[in-house]
């Protein structure tokens, strides 16, 4: 099952690889990425398209937000291929 | 003033006043700065030991351990004992020289990126690029490491950042906010669950000391009266010798732990995560209950187990919310009654020395007032199947990442914490050679810290599983090449002796509790020893394999 992890990061080191190496290190796959910036905050949205067989997406989500630099972390509806190109 | 001062400087606003490591190239002007500092540096001989040192300081005070060392090898060599503290919830700041900024990604010599190593095994790190950033980020690594779940966070210090004069700083951010408290509807249905069960077991695990949530742990004991159990960290939330303790469960727990368990209608499961050396084969773990999971880390709730109800946060303000004796009479008789029909037996045949008789003995001696730290292997399973533990920070052991060489640098971080206290260091003839040269830092600092050596001239744990599971094919375990324990001891100024006879076991207690300074006592013992019960792996803790004492 795929589904869409919204995620804002702090603009710090180590921020993006940081999540998305917890991300397949918990045993799901990152099939695709979108990034942009939050526009009037020192923030960055990244949309990650992630795959599991077998794994939680609720627990993902908590293990995330235990981040330090993640300031938000939601797990979306699954979306069309279009929409997710349109980030 | 140097940035390597400000940061000396904002760890001693904090309050530390011991740190552990070992310097080199890249981290220079810090132990320049050390010299003026007011910080006391115990030098280890090996990085790894200062990390374990540093975890070992951190159990006992309850306040952040830190560790230096230089960049490259000595940054690596830190690696372990960062991802013990990560596993085992401890807070720890480890503090590694890097190259100057302009070299940083040229592959410098002694460059490695330790930030990335180490992504996976802490809590949080930081790469210090401008020398006004460093109080910030000591206080931020700070709060991170020892709020919440705590855990290891690593700051890597640039050489350039570390020897530049630091012009004003980055203004402090302030802590998070302590975790939310839990619903009083969350808390009402956990009551509800515990009013109604009919074979309630509490599972203490390892939160409990480290959240701080000792008395309300034990006020909730006394007040449901519900039979308690534990995970090898859980040991010493309420004292082993408590009436209502039914042991260590898992793969080495006690028959009446893991019986009562997998009986159970109602599991209580308080800062412990469900670990896989806990439960056994997960899906067969305690069938017909439910489950109540109390955790400051609510991502741990549901990761392996569904829980009925999820209590996520602090630990203490939920247990005094529960406080709600069921009517168990039956239940808790048959419990007590199966801890008696299993308790240990220490009449081994022979007069060899057993094990799990001297371990008891050694801490009833001292009625549980000693710190024990443990290596990995079976030693460490005899400590937590025997000893009396009277609390969490008296028994230091690697659970988690179940790293050999422990020991013996966590009983000098111990010694540090508390050097009211005498800390042994119970450890085994293949453990001890991880970092036996701790040994120079006993002596170089006069550190009355004891060894208890138990020898089988062997990799005993893997022995026992090759002897069990892979049909006696014994492939690398035999040891009995081992050097003179007693004569490498006595080499770096450490007092030894050695036993090998029941009747000697008197003698070593008294040494071990009395001597005046570092001593190693070397116990030989049976090699063919095995720690029963044992659970065999895929198997539910239902299953559990029996074996002769020798």
């Amino acid at each position: 099952m795929t589904r869409v992890i919204e995620l804002r990061l702090a603009r710090a080191e180590g921020a993006i690889v940081r999540a998305i190496a917890l991300i397949e290190r918990r045993g799901f796959t990152v099939t695709g990425i979108t990034t942009r910036n939050d526009a009037g905050s020192d923030a960055m949205v990244l949309r990650l398209e992630v795959a599991t067989e077998d794994r939680s997406y609720d627990v993902l989500i908590r293990q995330i937000q235990k981040l330090f630099d993640v300031r938000s972390a939601l797990l979306l509806e699954s979306q069309p291929a279009d929409a997710r190109a349109a980030c | 003033m140097k940035g390597a001062a400000a940061l000396l400087g904002a760890l001693r606003e904090r309050g530390v006043d011991t740190v552990f490591g070992y310097p080199g190239g890249a981290i220079m002007p810090v132990y320049d700065a050390l010299i003026d500092s007011g910080i006391r540096h115990v030098l280890v001989r090996h990085e790894q030991a200062a990390a374990f040192a540093a975890d070992g300081y951190a159990r006992v005070s309850g306040r952040p351990g830190v560790c230096i060392a230089t960049s490259g090898p000595g940054a690596t060599n830190l690696v372990t004992g960062i991802a013990n503290a990560y596993l085992d919830s401890v807070p720890l700041i480890a503090i590694t020289g890097q190259v100057a900024t302009p070299m940083m990604g040229t592959d410098a010599f002694q460059e490695v990126d330790i930030f990335g190593i180490t992504l996976p095994i802490v809590k949080h790190s930081f790469i210090v690029r401008r020398i006004e950033d460093l109080p910030r980020i000591i206080h931020e690594a700070w709060n991170i490491a020892s709020s919440g779940r705590p855990g290891p966070v690593l700051i890597d210090l640039p050489k350039n950042i570390a020897a530049g004069d630091a012009h004003g700083a980055t203004p402090l951010v302030e802590p998070q906010p302590p975790a939310a408290q839990v619903s009083a509807v969350l808390l009402d249905r956990a009551a509800a669950l515990i009013a109604a069960a009919e074979r309630p077991v509490i599972y203490a695990g390892g939160g409990i000391g480290i959240g701080g949530a000792l008395r309300a742990f034990r006020e909730f004991v006394a007040a449901t009266r519900i039979p308690v159990i534990s995970t090898l960290k859980g040991l010493g939330a309420v004292p082993t010798d408590e009436p209502l303790f039914l042991g260590m469960m898992g793969m080495h727990g006690t028959r009446a732990s893991n019986s009562a368990v997998q009986d159970s209608d109602l599991l209580i499961a308080v800062g412990a995560r469900f670990d896989d050396r806990a439960t056994g084969k997960l899906n067969g773990f305690a069938p017909r209950a439910r489950i109540i999971h109390l955790d400051i880390d609510s991502a741990e709730i549901g990761k392996l187990r569904h829980a009925d109800v999820a209590l996520a946060g602090d630990l203490s303000a939920s247990l005094a919310a529960l406080h709600v004796r069921p009517n168990i009479d039956a239940w808790r008789r048959h419990c007590l009654e199966l801890k008696l029909q299993h308790a240990w037996r220490y009449d081994a045949p022979g007069e060899g020395i057993y094990a799990p008789d001297l371990l008891r003995r050694l801490s009833g001696a001292s009625d549980g007032e000693l710190t024990l730290t443990c290596d990995v292997g079976q030693h460490q399973m005899w400590v937590a199947q025997h000893c009396l533990i009277r609390s969490p920070e008296r028994h230091l052991t690697s659970g988690g990442l179940g790293a050999m060489g422990y020991g013996l640098p966590a009983a000098i971080g111990a010694h540090y914490a508390d050097p009211t206290r005498t800390a042994v260091s119970v450890s085994g003839d293949g453990s001890i050679m991880i970092n036996i040269q701790e040994l120079a830092t006993l002596r170089r600092y006069g550190l009355p810290v004891k060894i208890l050596l138990i020898d089988n001239r062997s990799l005993g744990m893997v022995r026992q599983w090759q002897e069990l599971f892979f049909d006696r094919r014994f492939s690398e375990v035999d040891l009995s090449d081992n050097p003179d324990f007693t004569e490498v001891a006595r080499s770096f100024g450490v007092d030894a002796l050695r036993i090998d006879a029941r009747g000697q076991i008197g003698e070593a207690i008294d040494a071990l509790l009395n001597h005046p300074g570092a001593l190693l006592v070397h116990c030989l013992i049976d090699p063919a020893a095995n720690v029963w019960p044992l659970v065999p792996p895929g198997h539910t803790n239902a299953t559990m394999l029996e074996g002769a004492m020798t």
